[in-house]
């Protein structure tokens, strides 16, 4: 595997901010390095020159690249004790007063695998048509794999084990059918789903959300973006709306004389939008 | 002594060794400890408080963009993988997995030894797979100090072996032998 040196980090990210003005330096360096890394390998570009000479030249390659850059969900299901409080403790909580206008947003989805979780969730609470669930995708190519309902075998392993775990109400493999090198996703599950095609400033971002999913996102941003990106959440969130982020990313009291979330559960970490 | 951390990658058969390493350092050990255990993705808790029992020092489980401080031992969390930012702070990340583990030794070893280079110490302990002994080489490559745990007394010996076979080690130390390392920097 090509290694890529802090000098041709620089550049990519120079690049793409000329050509695309996106500003890739709020990435966090280390697993940037390694996404380009897997690129060049995966594209059999052999060296981080013919990297900036696809970029540069082939502009149709640039949609790829987003998609591969940025990395899925790890399967479906993952950490269950996260989707059982949001079922046990949250959704069963909510009347129909409540669940008019209810949005649900998803502003990071490369493989659909929380999607999926959030959608099989509702569907077994009889909810799933009751409120409206939004995916921010980054790139066509994501949203093609996320639609077709394509998924690793292995991945569907490990989320059948989790599915267990959560204790559905019927097996997994009521959500997918095995082909000869993946699994396909029961993909009526997200017909209603509506799909924005945005970029890491979130401009198209929906608002007056009750919930947003954002697990093992921040993970891939700099401390100072993750910032930025809690902002943008807050703000999108209506009153006491909930933002649900990995268990390992601790949302800390900023600098700001307010902090702009308050802590539901930091276990599963659930947290709600502070009012003023 | 101009180290900046110490890193410890290990599987079947090293929890005793790690227990005992914790158990031995001083409360002022001088580096932050590392350490990249394979473990079960669905089990959250317990390996962190049953390291902490045995530990002279305090062991957590980092968040994201966490800061190292000296003295303290950081355990890579279940199902994520743990990165060493150049800042000196974890990145947590939940890449594929590699070599069908999640932490990948390998990672944590090749992100520390990027962002330590000469200043970092790599230790290979007992398990049954040959993640880690690429991650070491990389180490051994950024001009680090490298010790594997002596293969006749590790008690699953995969681990080690491989490693010994990819890099010209500093070290092939007993467990013991590991700990006095430690304890005299």
């Amino acid at each position: 595997m090509v290694e890529l040196g802090i000098v041709d980090i620089r550049e990519i990210i120079r690049l793409i901010k000329n050509q695309y003005d996106i500003d890739f330096s709020t990435f966090a360096l280390t697993s940037l390095k390694y996404r380009l890394e897997h690129i060049i390998a995966k594209n059999n570009l052999t060296s981080p020159e013919n990297l900036y000479r696809k970029l540069t030249d082939h502009h149709e390659f640039f949609d790829t690249f987003t998609h591969q850059l940025f990395v899925p969900s790890t399967e479906m299901f993952r950490d269950p004790s996260v989707w059982r409080w949001l079922r046990e403790e949250y959704f069963s909580n909510l009347d129909d007063k409540s669940l008019t206008n209810f949005k649900i947003w998803l502003p990071y989805c490369v493989s659909g695998g929380e999607l999926y979780t959030i959608s099989i969730l509702l569907k077994e609470l009889e909810l799933l048509n009751k409120v409206k669930i939004i995916a921010t995708v980054f790139s066509d190519t994501s949203l093609d794999f996320i639609k077709s309902g394509e998924y690793h075998l292995k991945k569907i392993e490990i989320s059948a084990e989790n599915y267990t775990r959560f204790q559905g109400s019927v097996e997994l493999q009521n959500y997918y059918k095995l082909e000869q090198y993946a699994a396909k996703r029961d993909v009526s599950l997200i017909k209603n789903v509506e799909f924005i095609k945005d970029d890491i400033y979130f401009n198209k971002a929906p608002k007056n959300v009750k919930l947003i999913l954002m697990r093992n996102v921040m993970i891939y941003f700099n401390p100072s973006y993750q910032e930025a990106i809690l902002q943008k959440m807050y703000d999108c969130l209506g009153g006491s709306g909930n933002l649900i982020v990995g268990l390992k990313e601790l949302i800390r009291q900023t600098q700001n004389s307010h902090s702009l979330f308050e802590t539901v559960n930091t276990h599963e970490g659930i947290y709600k939008k502070r009012m003023n | 002594m101009n180290y900046k951390a110490v890193i410890i990658g290990g599987s079947a058969g090293s929890f005793q060794i790690v227990a005992r390493i914790l158990n031995s350092l001083n409360s002022n050990f001088p580096l932050p400890v590392l350490l990249c255990l394979h473990r079960l993705k669905h089990v959250r808790s317990g390996f962190v408080e049953a390291l902490s029992l045995k530990s002279n020092i305090p062991v957590t489980e980092p968040y994201d963009k966490e800061q190292l401080k000296a003295g303290q031992a950081y355990l890579a969390p279940a199902n994520y993988h743990m990165f060493l930012e150049l800042a000196n702070r974890i990145a947590l990340s939940a890449d594929e997995p590699v070599n069908h583990s999640r932490p990948s030794i390998d990672l944590s070893f090749i992100t520390a030894a990027y962002a330590y280079r000469d200043k970092l110490i790599g230790i290979i302990l007992s398990g049954a797979n040959r993640d880690g002994a690429f991650g070491l080489n990389k180490v051994a490559e950024n001009g680090g100090v490298t010790i594997v745990q002596d293969p006749t007394e590790s008690e699953v010996r995969t681990m080690p072996e491989s490693a010994l076979k990819l890099t010209k080690v500093d070290y092939i130390y007993s467990a013991d032998q590991i700990i006095k390392f430690l304890q005299k920097l």
